[in-house]
C-alpha cells in the first residue's frame, strides 16, 4: 500500500482538520484536481488508486485528502474514484485499451520490456479491481488488459525486428 | 405420422431439458474471483459490457492486426469471459428462483397461471444458458448476440416478475395477520 501525502502543505493542513460538514463528492473533486488530473491515462490512475487500498482491510488511505477532509470521507472518495475509472476503463474497447497500456508503458521510468515482462508474469492489474465487481465484467476486464498487453509486445517486438532490419 | 410427431417432440424435448440441466450445471461452477461475494457475484453484468463481449467489433481490431497469436489469445479469452457470464446469468436466475420458492411458500394465495408461467420461464432460460454454453465452447461468442441478449431479457423480466411478487407477499402475510 502506498501512503500519500502531499508534502508540507498535507502535513500542516492534518493540524486543521475542517469542522464543517464535507462531502465525499467535494472530496473527490479535490482529489481529481490535485492528484488524478496529474496522471496521464486512466490506467495509471487506476492503478495510483489501486495503491491506495491497504491489501488487508479494503480500507483506501490518502494522507493529503484525509488532513484535508477526513479520513473515512477520503475512504469513501477514492473508492468512488477506482470504481469509476474501473468502469471507464472496463468500457473501453480493445484499441482504446491498447493505446492505455501503451502510454502506461511510455510513461514508466522502467524499461517498457521489463514491464511488458512483468505485468505478463505477475498480471498485477488483478489487484486494480474494486471490491465486489461484477464477476464477468471482472473477467472481461482482465482478458482485455491480458490482450492488450500482447498486442503492445507484438508491437515492440516488430519495432526491434524493424529497426535490426534497417 | 402421429407417433412420428411425438418421437420429435418428445427428442425436443429431451434436447430442452438437457440444455436446462447443462445451464443449471455450469452455474455451479462460478469464476474463480475472490473479490465478490456470493450475492454481488450473482448481481448481472450490466448491458453495455456483455454486449461488447458477443460483438465483433474487438474483433475486427485484432483481425486488422494480422498476428495470428493474438487472434488465437482472443478467441480464448473471449470464450472465457462470454462462459462466465453464461454461469453467472444462470447463477442470478438459480438465485431468483429459489428467492420465488421461499416467498411462494410464505404466500397464501398463489395462483397457478403465475407459477407455471414462471417456471416455464425459469425452464427456458435455463435451456437458453445451456445452449449458450455448448453454443460458447464450440463457435465461440461472435455468433451468438441474438442468444445472449434474448437470455438478458428473459432474466430481467423473470427478475421483474419475481420482484413484483415478492412485493406483495408481505402485504397478503401483512393482511392475513390483521383479518
Amino acid at each position: 500500500m502506498v501512503n500519500n501525502s502531499e508534502g508540507s502543505a498535507g502535513q500542516a493542513a492534518y493540524m486543521n482538520v475542517p469542522d464543517r460538514t464535507v462531502t465525499v463528492e467535494e472530496a473527490y473533486d479535490d482529489l481529481a484536481r490535485r492528484s488524478l488530473s496529474r496522471i496521464s491515462g486512466d490506467l495509471a490512475r487506476l492503478i495510483y488508486l489501486a495503491s491506495t487500498r491497504d491489501y488487508n482491510t479494503g480500507q483506501y488511505r490518502h494522507d493529503g485528502l484525509a488532513a484535508r477532509f477526513r479520513a473515512e470521507i477520503a475512504c469513501n472518495a477514492l473508492e468512488l474514484a477506482h470504481r469509476q475509472i474501473f468502469y471507464r476503463i472496463a468500457a473501453c474497447s480493445l484499441e482504446e485499451l491498447v493505446r492505455e497500456v501503451e502510454l502506461y508503458v511510455s510513461a514508466s521510468q522502467q524499461g517498457r520490456e521489463e514491464i511488458l515482462r512483468v505485468w505478463q508474469k505477475l498480471e498485477p492489474y488483478r489487484v486494480a479491481l474494486p471490491v465486489n465487481v461484477n464477476v464477468a465484467l471482472a473477467q472481461l476486464f482482465v482478458s482485455n488488459i491480458k490482450l492488450a498487453l500482447a498486442i503492445v509486445q507484438g508491437r515492440q517486438k516488430q519495432r526491434a525486428m524493424g529497426a535490426s532490419a534497417s | 405420422m402421429m407417433e412420428f410427431a411425438s418421437v420429435i417432440a418428445g427428442a425436443v424435448l429431451l434436447l430442452l431439458l438437457t440444455a436446462a440441466l447443462k445451464g443449471w450445471l455450469a452455474s455451479r461452477q462460478l469464476g474463480p474471483w475472490p473479490a465478490a461475494s456470493e450475492e454481488d457475484t450473482t448481481e448481472p453484468c450490466p448491458e453495455e459490457f456483455f454486449t461488447r463481449v458477443f460483438t465483433r467489433a474487438d474483433w475486427e481490431f485484432v483481425r486488422g492486426l494480422k498476428a495470428g497469436g493474438v487472434e488465437r489469445l482472443f478467441e480464448r479469452e473471449r470464450k472465457k469471459v462470454a462462459l462466465a457470464w453464461v454461469r453467472q446469468t444462470a447463477a442470478l436466475i438459480r438465485k431468483v428462483i429459489s428467492e420465488h420458492a421461499r416467498a411462494a411458500r410464505q404466500s397464501e394465495n398463489l395462483e397457478f397461471s403465475t407459477e407455471i408461467n414462471i417456471f416455464a420461464q425459469f425452464l427456458m432460460l435455463m435451456a437458453v444458458c445451456g445452449i449458450l454454453s455448448v453454443a460458447v465452447q464450440i463457435a465461440g461468442p461472435l455468433w451468438l448476440g441474438g442468444l445472449a441478449h434474448f437470455a438478458q431479457t428473459l432474466s430481467q423480466r423473470l427478475t421483474k416478475l419475481q420482484e413484483s411478487f415478492q412485493a406483495g407477499v408481505p402485504a397478503q402475510t401483512g393482511e392475513a395477520g390483521s383479518a
